[in-house]
Order: C-alpha cells, then structure tokens, then sequence
C-alpha cells in the first residue's frame, strides 16, 4: 500500500528526514512514534503531497507521490493536527463542502455523509455549526470529512492531541471500527498506550530516521529483558550536576547498562540484566553512599520501549 | 453525457458562509448611507450657488464624476480588505493545508476567493444603483452611461481583488496584506500618472517653445497600465466630450499606429489590466503551492 525509499527532506542546513524507509501493508493500522522534531509530520505532509521531499521515493499503490501529486489526491485522507474551523457552517455543509472539492454531486455527499456521521457518531449533530461542537467532536467530524471520497490511505497526524480522555475514547473507537473497514491508517500520537492497542504495526522516528519498526508484537519480542529502570538518587555532600556526574559513573561501571539519560527528576538506566542483577545495581548504588529514594523497573511495554531508545526524550 | 456546470466550490461555500454574516448588510448600509450623503451635500451646494434664481438641475450632472470617484475610492479600500484574509486567513486556520489535500487546484482556490469577493463588490454596486441613477435621471445622463459606470467599476473590482488574493498569498498577517494591497493600487497610479502628465508636460513646453515639433511618442501608453485610467477617460468622454486620446493628439502624437491604440483606450486598458490581473491570480496560485515547502 505504501513504500517509502530513500527519503530525505533538508530545511536548508537542517535535515529533518534521513533517508527514511517504510513498509506498510493494506489494511494495516501504523502508529508513528518520536519525540518533537525526529521527522512524523515531515513525513505525514510529504505522503500528503503537502510537502516536496528532497529526495527519495513515495509510492502509494504503486503511484509516485512525490511525481504525480494529482494522481494520489484520491487515495489519501488527510487529519491535521489542528482543527479548522469556519464560521456559519453546519456540520452537514462542512461535508458537502468537502465533498463538492472532490468533484462529488451534492445527492452522493449527502447519502455517503450519512454513514460517515453514523461511524464517528455525529448523527444527531448534523444541523449543529460547526464552530458549536466540543473538540473531541470536531476532531472526529474531520476523520469523516477526510473519509468522504473513500480513500484507502487515511493519514492522522496526532488526532487525540487536547482531547480529554473521553474523547480520545471514543477516537479509538472510531479509529479501530476503520481498522476493521480495512483502510490503512497511519496515525501519529502522544499517547503510546492507546497506540500499542489500536495500531497492528509501529515505527519509532529518532533525528529523521526510523530506528525500529515492525508489528507491534515483533518489536515487544525484540525489546524482551531491556525494560528500563527508573531512579531517583542524590549523593550527600555533592551538587546536582556533581551527583548526576558520579552516579552515572557509578552505573556504567555495571555491565547490564547500556546507556544512561536523565528526565526532569530521574536517571533513566537502560538495563538488560535480569531481576536479580537489579537487585544487585540497587545494592551497588546504596553501598558507593548513593541514597536511591525510588528504584523502579519498568513494565514490557511500548512506552518503556519508547523511552529506551529515545531516552526518557518523549514529546 | 452532457457535463454538468459546477460552481466552484469555494465560493459556493464563501457565498454560503457570508450569506449568514451581517457584516456585509452593515457595509452596504454603511456606502449607501455615504453615498447619499454625498448626493445631500452636492445638491446642497448646487441649491446655495443657485440662490433664489431657482434650482440648475443640470449641475447635477456632477454628481456622475463625484459619486463615480467616490465609488471607485470606496471600492478600492473595501475590496482589499475583504480579499486580504482570503488565503492568509485559510493558512492561519490550517484549513488551506486541507484543501491542497484534495484535487481542487490552486488556482481554482485563489479564482474561488476573487469570486466571492466579486459577489460582495456586485451586491455593493447594486445596492448603489438607485443613488447613482439621481445623477442620470436628474442631470439628465444616459443609462448607457450608468451601465458603462458600473461595467468599468466591477473591473476595477477584479482587478483590485486579484492583487489582494496575490497579497494575501504571501503575506501571513491580513492587515499586512490590505496595506499592501492599497500601496500597489496607489503606486501603480502614481507612478503612471506622473509619468504620463510630466510627459504630456515636456511635449506642450516643447511644442509652445518650438512650435509642435515634439511628439510625446509611446510614453502615454504607460498610462494604460495605470487600472483607474479606464475610468478617468470614460469620466472625460462623458463629461465633457474629450478623451485621453485628444490630451495625446493636443500633446502632439504623431503616430498613427499609436493614434489607434489611444483612441480604443477602455478596451485596450481594461483587457491589458486583466490580464495583468490574471497574472496577479497565477502568482497567488504559485504561493499557495510554495507553502509546500515551508517548515511548518
């Protein structure tokens, strides 16, 4: 469904996509994950024919996007990050609207509208403006609008940003009733939980590039026994940047650690050992005079895997 | 199969949202109560010359050249305005990111936003229709006159909304772009205008001094750039039976080739600044596309 070959995108000095490579199937639903800057949007936008590649290769359903931008218009569906709102518009004419720009006679926009306001459940709002709506509503009302011309290629850059937890809810409702329909889905998001049950596959963006990708089961296999560990320490009679320094020195004198990286107010540790070679850092630490208020080992899931190799960088 | 007629879709939608709006009743309100104003004022004055040897509707006749300027000033600082947030405003709410999306092209997008603006400019010059038949039907003015007026004002209208979409375009803040668009309709007439007259100038100094052996030669065809001269010789012609074409030939042209193109001044004028205009529509067309390749 979508090849993605050598892609590159330089802003002048900056390079924002390093020769990028993607695989995804028909059918699949593929969750981007990546701190601010490694290269989802960029990447979302060039598929979109928002945005001219540098170099490289898009192919959607064989087409060359980046050659013949027309030519996709019609197989891809596109969700920003930011939702567009115009005055005086009714949520049935924000679809007409939409539908009319795909060359769509008015009685098919209706007829297709219909179903589409049923699947994000806005039926009774079809009278609403538009401007009246919450965000979780207008949000899913834009997953409709960018379903009108039935694309196979449905493309969500962070659809559940601001969204209280019961709209996001009901996005991944939304969202996995299209997983069914079987469109393929690319979707950006923040909330790596939500993503690792809805998505059938993942990719994980760092500096431009993808460092891994794969079914989401094949990639929690691969990350088996490299949960990190998360601690908060201090060193008596030591500054903060002094006690950081000696307990990072301290920790990659252990041959578990592959790396060590810091948050707001924890040292993230990422640790192949098993548990009781945990035991034995946390002794280790507490016997070099390091006083560990919080030693915790994180669960086998998609946001530790996230954090350990993003480093604890996560947007 | 017979294709059926669309409408562009964007301006389906522009009507569609400003039908609901009252700011455009207000706007309209707000030039036909200025408009007739002007009317009050003039006749005013036309009764206070007059004294008590009873009232000279034939000075009423002014009222064309006044109202027609007064038009045409209104319309060039009305039209920006409403062209100004055309595609800026699309871009600051990511809605124009959607649309480039679908298979509606740019231009067609940019054609959509003139459009709508041409709906507004056409409700405008309507409404004023009665308050400008005063200086017809009073001054004693033919409605071949009135219709011409009107003709020449909603070409001022596209060409004045062309280089607001173009402004609009590229510039991210409106107001930016309404000044902007304002300076190059004032530059535009500036620079032709004194380059015309002070040519015209030389010529009559030259031909007094020398006795008519200087011609101006294609200098004054500069002045058929100049948008708002379409509307200064039918003003002329109307009024006082003179043209730009006869300022020339009194300036002393010498060419007859040339003597032609003056004499078709309107149309030449009107279809060059046009095209100009179209040409201000496919640079707006090419910035909406350029937008492809900024950081977002």
């Amino acid at each position: 469904m979508l090849e993605i070959q050598n892609l590159t995108k330089r802003y002048g000095k900056f390079l924002a996509l390093n020769d990028l490579n993607l695989h995804i199937d028909k059918g699949e639903i593929f969750g981007f994950v990546g701190p601010n800057g490694a290269g989802k949007t960029t990447t979302m936008r060039i598929v979109c024919g928002l945005l001219k590649a540098s170099s490289g290769t898009v192919l959607i359903d064989g087409v060359n996007a980046l050659l013949r931008p027309d030519d996709i218009k019609r197989k891809v569906g596109y969700v920003p990050d930011f939702f567009g709102v115009y005055d005086n518009l009714k949520v049935m004419e924000y679809m007409e609207f939409y539908g009319s720009m795909y060359g769509m006679e008015r009685e098919e926009v209706c007829e297709i509208s219909e179903g589409l306001l049923e699947l994000v459940n806005l039926s009774d709002k079809r009278e609403a403006f538009v401007d009246t709506l919450s965000r979780g509503m207008k949000q899913r009302l834009c997953v409709a609008r960018a379903l009108i011309h039935n694309p196979d290629l449905l493309v969500l850059d962070e659809p559940n940003s601001g969204l209280d937890p019961r709209a996001r809810f009901e996005m991944k409702e939304v969202l996995k009733n299209l997983g069914t329909m079987g469109k393929t889905i690319i979707i950006s998001s923040h909330i790596l939980p939500e993503l690792s049950e809805m998505c059938t596959s993942i990719g994980i963006m760092e500096h431009g590039q993808l460092i891994i990708s794969g079914k989401v089961e094949e990639i929690m296999q691969k990350s088996a026994g490299t949960q990190p560990i998360r601690i908060k320490a201090t060193v008596s009679g030591q500054g903060e940047e002094d006690g950081r320094e000696y307990i990072a020195t301290v920790l990659k004198e252990q041959p578990s650690v592959s790396k060590v990286s810091y948050t707001e107010d924890e040292i993230l540790v990422s640790f192949t050992g098993s548990e009781q070679e945990a035991a034995k850092l946390l002794k280790t630490l507490v016997e070099r005079d390091i006083a560990v208020s919080n030693f915790y080992r994180e669960k086998e899931d998609l946001e530790s895997l996230f954090l350990e190799i993003t480093g604890g960088n996560q947007e | 199969m017979k294709k059926k007629l669309r409408i562009n879709p964007i301006l389906k939608k522009e009507l569609m949202v400003g039908s609901r709006s009252m700011k455009m009743s207000f706007a309209i309100l707000g030039i036909d109560a200025f408009l007739t104003l002007i009317v009050i004022l003039v006749m005013a004055s036309a009764n206070m010359m007059t004294g008590f040897s009873g009232y000279d509707y034939s000075s009423l006749v002014w009222l064309f050249p006044i109202l027609g300027c007064t038009e045409c000033g209104l319309l060039s600082l009305i039209v920006p305005i409403i062209t100004s947030g055309s595609i800026s405003g699309e871009r600051e709410r990511q809605t124009l990111d959607i649309m480039l999306t679908t298979p509606v092209s740019p231009f067609s997008i940019a054609l959509g936003k003139l459009g709508s603006a041409m709906v507004v400019v056409m409700m405008y010059m309507i409404s004023s229709i009665p308050i400008l038949a005063i200086a017809f039907v009073l001054g004693g003015l033919n409605w071949g006159a009135l219709l011409g007026l009107i003709g020449i004002l909603l070409y001022l209208g596209i060409y004045v909304g062309s280089v607001g979409v173009f402004c609009s375009s590229f510039v991210k803040k409106s107001i930016v772009a309404t000044i902007l668009t304002i300076a190059i309709g004032v530059g535009i007439l500036v620079i032709t205008g004194v380059v015309f007259y002070a040519w015209i100038g030389i010529s009559n100094y030259y031909s007094m001094k020398n006795g008519g052996s200087f011609s101006p030669g294609a200098a004054p065809l500069v002045m058929m750039f100049n948008p708002y001269s379409p509307l200064f010789d039918f003003i002329l012609r109307t009024m006082s039976g003179t043209s730009l074409y006869e300022i020339i030939e009194t300036a002393g042209n010498q060419s007859v080739v040339l003597g032609w193109i003056y004499k078709g001044w309107i149309p030449i004028s009107v279809v060059l600044n046009l095209l100009i205009a179209l040409g201000f529509l496919n640079l707006a067309a090419r910035n909406i596309c350029v937008t492809r390749n900024r950081k977002k």
